[in-house]
Parts: structure tokens; sequence; C-alpha cells
């Protein structure tokens, strides 16, 4: 699940999957704004045919987090 | 979405990537966050080749933006009344008359100044202002619809010819207004569409600026059995066919050629390609009770016991269009496939097993056929094809290729920065792509501009012949330096192709351009994957390259070097009218 969340930031911020650390959030991935947030958050729904609420949303701002709260669905 | 937009932003970015032509910007200016929309509306046209790059304006900023965004190429424009006043959707309907008039005034005022803006962008497209996301809900009609109809007969009163508005309630009905919207993220960040909605929108939207890459369909060519009436001719005979609205298999057939009679009024070729005698379908389309596509809507019929792909290769040629600008209607496997195999380039359609189907299917690719432009040559287009058959089949009886044109009684009549015929210039630099020396597209406004200054001349010409009009098929505009003269564009539409009437042409550009105290001409040629043929033009003509680019090729001709190319069978004169 990891790798696919990874290719899918990578397309949303047009940087390299193999590029992207375990541990890279909103604050150390430049493009990560809260624009491409919400492009972020479609891309993954689409992906993982799941839906996340508003008040999940402004938490998923790191790759652990997405990772979890996909986990718990 | 057909495919899902992590996917797409992946592809996308390769072709933006590997695409080197000229960019073109498209600006999305809105009062609702939209920023999806980007990469949604430029996959589909990288995927016609056209090297499109979008951006988002200012958030909630359209008439300010309008300003700063004029020279994009083209401008969306998503104005929503929901958000013309915070809340508005239900604000709206609690509003005395005097705040209600306000608001309508103070959005008039804004659209007013964004159109004025916008004049000379060459394709706006704004949405029509639409109620139905709110109040689908219930059957009353309330202020906010009311206040949604006089803005947009606003909008209607105040278009302009460079603006299209585009009705996104077609998207709603297409794929329902809950999978098109999306409140969760409206209230706290103004976003509302959803992914699939953009989808929509952006193949909606795709045919109308790739009509002014000259990508634009210009051909439909039908087989006759089982697409233009239900039954085979040749086994049932002319009593056995059935086309009428009257026949429970025939009223499928009478609508198609009804839509098909629509396309030909607006200068689209009508032909047939179909295996049977020709004598046969002659007198069903003269004779026939049923048939509502007439003789004069026809253009070309390659009526034979050929292969199809052969007749279509024929047809491409006789009329001198792309095969790309073909599209190809047939209800047999076999023959479509064998197109499909053979000529790529060709949109085929096959008629659905269940024909009640078909005409919804006809309707889908009417966009093939879109164009920004509709002029009154379109009509006559139609008129002026048939003629070129027929002058295709006279060529035949004449001894030499001379003896044939001077029985032709050609005449040339050269317009000058003519106001009248501003519109058909500019939809002939967005529509020709063979003989056309630079390929550049303009808008109306460009062309007005070229028109109106002394900077420029504008030569357009017409040309008939004994068997009928053409209409205004060529043309050149000029750029004047004091002494010297520089050729921007000079193309000719392909169907007066074989008179020399390009040569003729340039030699009175010439002539009078001399008369007007010039030297010195330059000119060049802009290599496209289709302008091939006339890459030799100007040595052709007797000017003399002065720097050869692979791609551009530049040439000079002083004017007293010039040798006449002695055509004596084109007559010609000028009209100049401001």
């Amino acid at each position: 699940m990891k790798e696919k969340i990874k290719e899918i930031m990578a397309a949303v911020f047009e940087i390299n999957a193999a590029d992207i650390k375990d541990s890279d959030d909103s604050t150390t991935i430049p493009n990560w704004d809260s624009l491409n947030q919400m492009n972020l958050i479609v891309a993954l729904e689409e992906e993982f045919d799941v839906r996340f609420e508003d008040d999940e949303i402004v938490e998923l701002t790191s790759l652990e987090s997405i990772e979890n709260s996909l986990k718990s669905k | 979405m057909e495919i899902k937009y992590s996917e797409l932003l992946k592809l996308n970015k390769e072709l933006k990537d590997g695409n080197s032509s000229e960019e073109y910007n498209i600006k999305i200016l809105s009062n609702i966050i939209v920023n999806q929309l980007t990469q949604i509306v430029e996959y589909p046209l990288q995927k016609r080749g056209v090297n499109a790059i979008a951006s988002c304006g200012n958030f909630d900023n359209i008439v300010q933006d309008s300003i700063q965004f004029n020279k994009s190429n083209c401008v969306l424009i998503f104005w929503e009344l929901c958000n013309i006043v915070d809340g508005f959707q239900y604000k709206s309907n609690v509003l005395t008359e005097s705040e209600k008039s306000a608001i309508i005034e103070k959005t008039k005022s804004e659209i007013d100044y964004t159109l004025t803006n916008l004049n000379s962008t060459s394709i706006v497209i704004i949405n029509y202002f639409s109620t139905t996301v709110f109040n689908h809900q219930f059957i009353g009609r309330n202020n906010y619809d009311e206040i949604c109809r006089e803005l947009n007969n606003y909008l209607e009163s105040k278009k302009t010819r460079n603006v299209v508005l585009f009705d996104i309630d077609k998207i709603f009905a297409k794929i329902s207004v809950s999978s098109s919207v999306d409140f969760r993220n409206y209230y706290s960040s103004k976003t509302l569409y959803t992914l699939d909605f953009f989808e929509v929108y952006s193949s909606m939207i795709t045919p109308i600026i790739t009509s002014v890459f000259g990508k634009s369909k210009k051909a439909l060519i039908f087989d006759c059995d089982n697409t233009l009436w239900k039954g085979i001719l040749g086994e049932d005979g002319e009593s056995g066919i059935e086309m009428s609205g009257k026949s429970a298999k025939g009223v499928f057939f009478e609508e198609v050629q009804f839509m098909a009679k629509e396309l030909a009024s607006r200068g689209i070729i009508i032909g047939l390609n179909s295996k049977n005698n020709p004598e046969d379908v002659k007198k069903v389309i003269k004779d026939h009770e049923s048939m509502s596509l007439k003789e004069s809507d026809i253009v070309i019929e390659k009526v034979n016991w050929n292969d199809k792909v052969s007749n279509l290769q024929n047809i491409a040629k006789e009329l001198n269009i792309g095969l790309d600008s073909i599209v190809f209607i047939d209800d047999s496997d076999f023959e479509i496939n064998l197109v499909k195999e053979y000529l790529q380039e060709v949109y085929t359609i096959q008629v659905p097993q269940n024909l009640y189907e078909y005409p919804s299917l006809f309707r889908k690719n009417i966009d093939l056929f879109y164009s920004i432009l509709n002029t009154k040559d379109d009509a006559a287009r139609v008129k002026s094809y048939k003629d070129q058959v027929v002058r295709e089949q006279a060529k035949n009886s004449y001894g030499s290729i001379n003896e044939y044109l001077e029985s032709l009684d050609l005449e040339m009549i050269i317009y000058i920065d003519h106001k009248d015929l501003i519109e058909r210039m500019a939809q002939l630099t967005q529509k020709t792509n063979q003989f056309n020396l630079t390929t550049k597209r303009y808008t109306f406004t460009q062309v007005e501009e070229f028109v109106k200054t002394n900077q420029y001349i504008t030569f357009a010409f017409e040309v008939n012949d004994k068997f009928g009009k053409f209409g205004i098929t060529g043309e050149s505009f000029v750029s004047i330096n004091g002494h010297e003269a520089t050729i921007d564009t000079f193309l000719m539409s392909c169907r007066v192709l074989g008179r020399n009437i390009e040569l003729k042409f340039l030699e009175e550009l010439v002539l009078y351009l001399e008369s007007k105290g010039i030297t010195q001409i330059k000119s060049s040629y802009i290599k496209t994957q289709k302008n091939q043929q006339v890459e030799d033009f100007y040595e052709r003509a007797g000017f003399t390259l002065t720097g050869d680019f692979g791609e551009l090729k530049n040439y000079e001709l002083n004017i007293k070097d010039q040798k006449k190319v002695a055509i004596n069978y084109i007559s010609v004169k000028y009209e100049r009218k401001n």
C-alpha cells in the first residue's frame, strides 16, 4: 500500500516516487500545499475506493498518517 | 473518470515533456476553487498534439484577472451564481427588490468589464449561470432562478464572436448532479465540482479549442445500405428500402438523414462510399419520396464495386482534403475494420445493432465537426465542392490541361482591406492546413486590426468559373515597412488548386505592392505536417532563397527582377470597400 501511496504522491506533487521517504510530510515536500492536498485526497479516494471525511482530511498531511488512515478503512 | 486521476497526471506530464510545439495557454478564471481542472483540461488537448498549458487565476478575482490574462490563447470562466455573493443560493431568496436589483446590476457591470477586457482573447468559454446544483431538489421556482435567468439573458445579449457560452446543465444531465458536485469542502474551501464533472466538461470543450487548430472534421461519408436507409438496395429493390419517418425501421434513418442535412447546411461535405450499382443509387437519391438528403446535399459519390479504402483515398484526393478530415459511417464489421486497418486517420462510426441507438450515436459525434465561426460561405461551400466534382469529370475531355483551364472562364476578384470579409478571413487562417505557407492562426479581432491599420494590407480573393462560384478561397496578409513588404500569411483553400490561381494571385499581389512604392518583398515558408506541397512555392514563383533552417525558409524578391508568369486565362478584378 505504501508504494501505491508514494506513486500517487509522486504524480500529484510532480516528484519521483523513489525520492519519497517514509517520514515525509507536508513540511518536507515543497509542492504539498493546501490545493495539492485536495488533489492528493481525491486521487487517493479514487485509487483506494474510500472516502475521507472533512475532519480527517486536515489530519492527512504525512505519508504515515495517510497510510494509517487507509488501513483503518 | 475513464482513467484514474493520478494516472492522468502522470500521462499528462509525459505528454507535456515530449511536446515541443508552441504553448497554448489556457487561463481558468473562477469564483470557486477549480484547480483540479487544469490538468484534466490539458490532457485531451495534449493527446491531440496541442501543447495546452492551463492554470488558474486568483480565487474570486474574475474581473481583475480578465485584465491580467487577456493575452492567453483561451480563457475559461467558472462564474458560480452561488458565490456571486457569499451564500447566494439561500440569501437570494429573502432579498428586497432593491437589494436584488443592486446585486444584479453589480454582476452585470462585472460581466461588462470582463467581456470588454477579454475582447481580444481568441477563445473565451463562459459557463451559463445555473441553479441546478441547489434547485433541482424541488418543484418551485424562486428568486435564485429568476436572477439566474436574467443574468443569462444578459450574457447572451453581450456575447461577442470570441465567446462561447457553455451550458453546464448538460453535464448534470449526462452524469447526474450528485456525481458532479461534492459539498464536503464547499463550505470550508469553496471546491464544488468532482473529477467526473471536470472530465466531462473537458471532453465537451475540447472540440471548441481543437477547431481553431484546423482539427475539425470536414466530410461525412456514408455507406448507403443500412446506413442511409434500412435494407439492401440491390436485394430489396427501391420499394423495399425504408427511410421514412412513418416506417418502424425507417424512422431512425430519417432522423440521421435530417441531421446530415443540417451538417450540409453548415458546409460539411456529405458523400457516399458504397458497393452498389451507381444508377440504382442515383435513382433513389433523385426520385425516392422518402429520401430527405437530396442530390444537392451530396457532394461526392463513390458508388461502385471498388474497395472502400481506395474510394476514401479518392474522395480525399478529389476534394483535396486530408484523410484525417473524414468521418466514415458503415454498418458492416468488415468494412469498418478494413478502413481502421488501412486508413487510421479516418474516423469511423459503425451503425449499432439496435437501430434506435443510431440517431443518438450520430448526435454524440456531431461535435467532431464543431466550428467556432459560422459564415455564410459555409453553405455555399457544398455547392462549390459539387462543382469541383463536375470539373474533375470535364478535365478528361480536353487535350491539354491548359486547354482545359482556358475553357473554364476563370475569374478572380481581389478584395483589399475589406471589412465584410474579416470573419471569413479569420476562418480561413484557422481552417487551412495544406496550401498555407506559414499556418498562422488568427482571430476575428486580429484580422480586424490588420484591416484597419496601415501597417498591414489584407488581400482576399474570390474565384468563379463557368461551373460556379467558389466564394472567398484565398488570402494574404502583408506587413509594410517603408519600401519593404513582408508576406505574413499566404494561403489558399485546396478547392481551387490546380488552376495556377496561386501564381496569378501572387503576381497580382506583387503588382499591387509595386504600385504602392514597394521595391523589396520578404516571405517565408514554415513547415508543418500538412503543408509540404507548398515547400517550393516561392522558388517556383521566382523568389530567391535567403535562409534555409529546415523547418523555416526565408525568401526575398526584388520587384524589378520579377518574371511575369503569363497566365492569361484568369481575368482579374479589384474591389476595395471600407
